[in-house]
């Protein structure tokens, strides 16, 4: 899911950094106090997520995990994710620096947007819970792909075809991750309630 | 707790199986080196975990197509030296949407006869490149996030 360095062009990177800076700023402003802690374990569950690589076939997935991120925090899955991307390529070269930007939007978007869509569902009934985690988990990787499809568009020109490659690859992690989440989720509700933004029933 | 014990298994059971691979990193590499007259490659996502099937593309200084090729199940593709070449070399691979890396050979390079000993090293530099992140990065990055939260906890106490 990173994109490496090199590949994107200046205005790509350009725009996915501005838009990186935009919903940081976003993000640290509707961090709440008492949630700090809480931004810095998933901060750090997302930053080893990308350690753990599953062998599939021929191919090897690893895991991204924000969909859990951005179900959890809300806005304040941008700061959170770049935070661990900015690790991630500084420790381990994954991705790169210049392409930060872009890799935030991509990543970090995506889980804003499943915190919105399907935060509604937790903690209405224990397969609800379940079945909001799974959707946030999955939509999270799905909406990535096809950002990471946009972005790569200006370059490879097919964005179709580029999308499709992605979403099919990134098949099995959209599973695995909505499982995941969805028992991440359903387990926090009981033993951790504090961490879901939502009152347990 | 007869639930939360369900639930604790459970979890414990999805984290344990995960991690099934050893294959740790997600970066992209190629590392190229000259034998025996040939250009080597070998690229791999870090830690053996081999790129297979990828395209690689070798262009000159001016951005001349000089070579084409594709990696075997192992990450490798081999090719001679191409004759009267008076440039860098410049190895681009390409393994899937957004996974690029470049390896650059230069002019010397090229025309040097290397030693065993060259090679040593060379294949030492490859395996560095390769290497699993280590414990302590990974530890050292959760302290610096742990670090960052408490000093943004700090910075907004103090506007409170």
């Amino acid at each position: 899911m990173h994109i490496s360095e090199g590949i994107l062009s200046g205005p790509v990177l350009i725009s996915g950094a501005a838009m990186a800076v935009a919903g940081t700023a976003i993000g640290l402003k509707k961090i709440d106090y008492d949630r700090i802690v809480h931004v810095a374990i998933l901060s750090s569950a997302f930053f080893v997520a990308s350690l753990i690589h599953i062998n599939i076939g021929p191919s090897s997935v690893h895991l991204i995990l924000n969909g859990i991120v951005g179900l959890l925090l809300g806005f304040a899955a941008i700061p959170a994710i770049l935070t661990a991307l900015l690790l991630q390529s500084v420790f381990f070269q994954y991705g790169g620096l210049t392409a930060l930007g872009v890799n935030v939007v991509v990543m970090a978007f995506p889980a804003v947007m499943v915190h919105y869509l399907f935060l509604p569902m937790i903690g209405k009934s224990p397969k609800l819970t379940f079945l909001g985690g799974f959707l946030a988990g999955m939509f999270a990787i799905l909406i990535s792909s096809l950002l990471l499809g946009l972005a790569l568009w200006f370059t490879d020109k097919n964005f179709l075809e580029t999308s499709l490659t992605i979403i099919t690859a990134h098949i099995p992690v959209m599973i695995i991750e909505g499982i995941v989440t969805g028992f991440c989720v359903t387990f926090l509700l009981k033993v951790y309630p504090e961490i879901l933004p939502v009152k347990k029933k | 707790m007869k639930i939360k014990m369900k639930y604790i298994v459970i979890l414990s059971f999805i984290l344990v199986l995960l991690p099934v691979s050893q294959a740790f990193a997600h970066r992209v590499i190629i590392f190229a080196w000259v034998e025996d007259g040939m250009i080597h490659t070998e690229s791999s996502f870090g830690s053996k975990s081999w790129a297979q099937n990828c395209s690689i593309t070798v262009v000159d200084e001016k951005n001349k197509v000089v070579r084409k090729g594709v990696t075997d199940r192992k990450g490798h593709y081999s090719f001679k030296i191409p004759e009267k070449i008076d440039s860098d070399l410049v190895l681009k691979l390409d393994a899937g949407p957004g996974h690029h890396a470049e390896w650059r050979l230069s002019k010397e390079e090229l025309i040097s006869t290397p030693s065993k000993k060259d090679i040593k090293k060379e294949m030492e530099k490859k395996e560095e490149l390769e290497k699993a992140p280590s414990v302590y990065k990974i530890i050292g990055g959760i302290f610096i996030i742990f670090l960052l939260g408490l000093s943004a906890k700090f910075l907004k106490r103090k506007k409170s």
